[in-house]
């Protein structure tokens, strides 16, 4: 059970936000490809408008199929509900934009996947919403980076591509006495290893497009609003406990309280910024849901043989994830995801940055591509692509190592990704040997 | 609004409008643990088509001050100084569950205050398990997920609901973990009038009941109805939670018996 539903995760994942409609008994979720929704007459018209009645009026605000994932997402992760976006990113840009206004700030970490630290460090601040970048663990770091005009505390529970594991408790004791809530990218997670809201964050986001889809064939975010956080106590967010002028002066702490963020994210944001999700990519997405705890025990399994592995071929300079001892955060991690740290792990070869290429052009099961959480095994030089923007003192700070390879472990039989990244190894050997 | 009663802060929803006295009024009352946010689908309809809404929280609970009332009875006596603070002479009333029972009170201890009654998921008598107010009393949050794994019906249980993306289990749980759920509880149970009560009115009632309801089962509402002579609407598919579940047929049932008066 989690804090929105008393059925089993592996019994949500399945069922939840969806019951075989009457008209035709279909087992599967529809497919709602449809723009908008007949009213029965103008008064309901007018009060879908008004929220004075749920339902549906658009599909860029709500959709029924997209309906039915964000529902179970939301019970997934114990949250009082869920929205849906067009990818992980638009999911960030809708919570932050939600949040904040023009002289606002924001705390991260700076340990977190590059193009979110573009966002953060560079599209943000055009709008005037600054941030600073701390050590997310550092609590004494944190403490004092926290300023009058912030907003969140942002992190990835476990970081990409350092593979970082975010001390939850620590973080949400630390801004919570500061009045300022949590927002926690759990995507490298899944609610399967970890459910953040149940260690007291306040806002979880994902791209869906990654192990929740885990198929690579949709893309898709999703913002989850725990529900446990007192804006009006905060004192921070007249976005939420003042009147609202679009919507007759509504005060959406007032009027929905444990829900008013995902309701002033749906009034506002996604009426606004139209990051809508598309119903056939939130169909897809619920098929990958259906068996997303069954995939994260096997891609959790071949993870760990693979880390093990590799920490035992010559050819490899050192092994990084969360569950070796050797990982700073393996305590926090044990604590936190006792089923497993997820199926990221990163390696550097020796013969450095030429031999990783060597290594990664070799491979014939894995894909050299810029995507995690798909069932295949996927592998990526971050230096070279998702972090090529970030200065060296940005690199470092973000735990990235010229040499670090990132592996998204598939759930492929273990004896098969063994022998292509067997291949790999010799490759990189080859092209070191030769540099010699 | 902020309002004060006998001195302390109290807290009324008004439906997204200012608070207008001068306009037939409904006061919508909530049930155990909860507050006027059960009335979100509700309160903003009739607000915006040509009544005056309150929704207040009780004492203790969410965003009103005080101490939380040990009894149905003060509850019906703090609604009649609710309502002159707010100056309020004659109210359309409508109670779900425990909110029903003070809605009782309130007619019983006023005299033409009440204009009409409206029950939804409710009896005359509320019993509780001994074993469910000693959970409260320890924690409410354990005793919230006992009564809403008991009281939302089966569709609200596989998270479907009335607000797309919403999950009112998690909503319900919040609200009603941080409300001083164990003193309601034992309200409830300590009620025994209500039958009584009910008997002696002679005021226009409705009653809106659920098939699914484990909380106060179908043939007690019935019963309820029978002693009041109240019209009454079975929405059989739903649970003990129907203001929540089931906001849409509530409203058409309200509408339709409010705006027949």
């Amino acid at each position: 059970m989690s804090r929105s539903s008393y059925l089993q995760a592996d019994t949500i994942a399945l069922h939840t936000g969806y019951q075989p409609e009457s008209d035709h008994g279909s087992r599967a979720v529809p497919i709602y490809q449809t723009t908008s929704y007949v009213f029965e007459d103008v008064d309901e018209a007018s009060s879908l408008f008004n929220v004075e009645q749920g339902g549906h009026i658009y599909s860029r605000i709500t959709n029924p199929t997209v309906a039915v994932l964000e529902q179970r997402i939301a019970a997934l992760e114990g949250g009082s509900g869920a929205i849906c976006t067009a990818s992980g990113m638009s999911a960030l840009f809708t919570t932050f934009i939600t949040l904040c206004s023009a002289g606002d700030h924001i705390v991260s970490s700076a340990q977190i996947y590059g193009s979110t630290a573009t966002l953060l460090r560079h599209t943000l601040k055009r709008l005037g919403i600054q941030c600073s970048f701390v050590a997310i663990n550092d609590q004494a770091a944190l403490k004092a980076a926290i300023q009058d005009n912030t907003k969140l505390v942002f992190c990835e529970s476990i970081g990409n591509p350092s593979l970082e594991v975010a001390d939850l408790e620590a973080i949400c004791a630390t801004a919570h006495d500061q009045g300022v809530p949590v927002v926690i990218d759990a995507t490298f997670a899944t609610p399967s290893l970890n459910r953040p809201i149940e260690h007291g964050v306040n806002v979880v986001v994902h791209s869906a497009t990654k192990w929740m889809g885990g198929h690579g064939v949709a893309v898709g975010g999703v913002i989850v609003d725990g529900g446990n956080f007192d804006w009006q106590a905060s004192g921070r967010f007249p976005e939420l406990t003042e009147p609202y002028e679009p919507f007759h002066g509504i005060r959406f702490w007032e009027e929905f309280g444990p829900s008013a963020l995902a309701m002033r994210i749906r009034a506002e944001s996604m009426r606004d910024l139209g990051a809508a999700m598309t119903p056939h990519n939130a169909f897809l997405i619920l098929q990958g849901i259906e068996t997303l705890a069954l995939r994260m025990k096997q891609h959790v399994a071949n993870a760990h043989q693979l880390m093990h592995w590799l920490n035992e071929q010559e050819m490899v300079s050192w092994v990084n994830h969360p569950d070796l001892e050797s990982n700073e955060t393996n305590a926090i991690a044990t604590r936190l995801f006792p089923e497993g740290a997820g199926s990221i792990l990163c390696f550097g070869v020796q013969g450095g940055r030429a031999a990783g290429a060597a290594f990664i052009n070799a491979l014939q099961l894995g894909s050299n591509l810029a995507n995690v959480g798909d069932s295949r095994t996927l592998v990526l030089h971050p230096g070279s692509t998702t972090h090529s923007r970030l200065t060296a003192e940005q690199m470092q700070d973000a735990g990235i190592s010229e040499d670090l390879i990132r592996v998204s472990v598939g759930i492929e039989a273990f004896k098969d990704i063994k022998a292509d990244f067997a291949g790999g190894l010799r490759a990189a050997q080859r092209v070191a040997e030769a540099a010699k | 609004m902020k309002l004060h009663v006998n001195g302390t802060e109290a807290y009324a929803a008004t439906g997204g409008k200012e608070f207008d006295s001068s306009l037939p009024t409904v006061l919508f009352l909530h049930g155990s643990g909860m507050d006027h946010r059960a009335w979100a689908l509700q309160t903003r309809w009739f607000a915006f088509h040509g009544y005056s809404v309150l929704a207040p929280d009780f004492p203790g609970h969410s965003l009103s001050k005080g101490e939380p009332l040990p009894s149905i009875e003060a509850m019906g006596a703090w609604l009649i100084d609710f309502l002159q603070a707010a100056d309020v002479e004659q109210v359309h009333v409508v109670g779900h569950s425990q909110g029903f029972l003070a809605a009782l009170e309130l007619a019983h201890q006023s005299t033409g205050v009440v204009r009409s009654l409206s029950g939804i998921g409710t009896a005359a008598a509320i019993p509780v398990n001994p074993a469910l107010i000693e959970t409260a009393q320890v924690s409410a949050e354990k005793a919230a997920d006992l009564m809403l794994q008991w009281g939302f019906g089966p569709q609200a249980q596989y998270g479907i609901s009335a607000v797309p993306g919403m999950q009112p289990i998690a909503i319900g749980r919040q609200i009603m973990s941080g409300n001083p759920l164990a003193e309601d509880l034992m309200a409830c149970a300590n009620y025994e009038a209500g039958e009584q009560v009910a008997k002696t009115l002679d005021i226009p009632s409705c009653l809106i009941l659920a098939g699914k309801d484990r909380m106060t089962p179908l043939k007690a509402g019935k019963a309820l109805a029978s002693v009041m002579g109240a019209a009454v609407t079975v929405l059989p598919q739903y649970g003990h939670m129907l203001p929540v579940e089931a906001p849409k047929p509530c409203l058409q049932a309200l509408r339709e018996f409010i705006g027949s008066l």
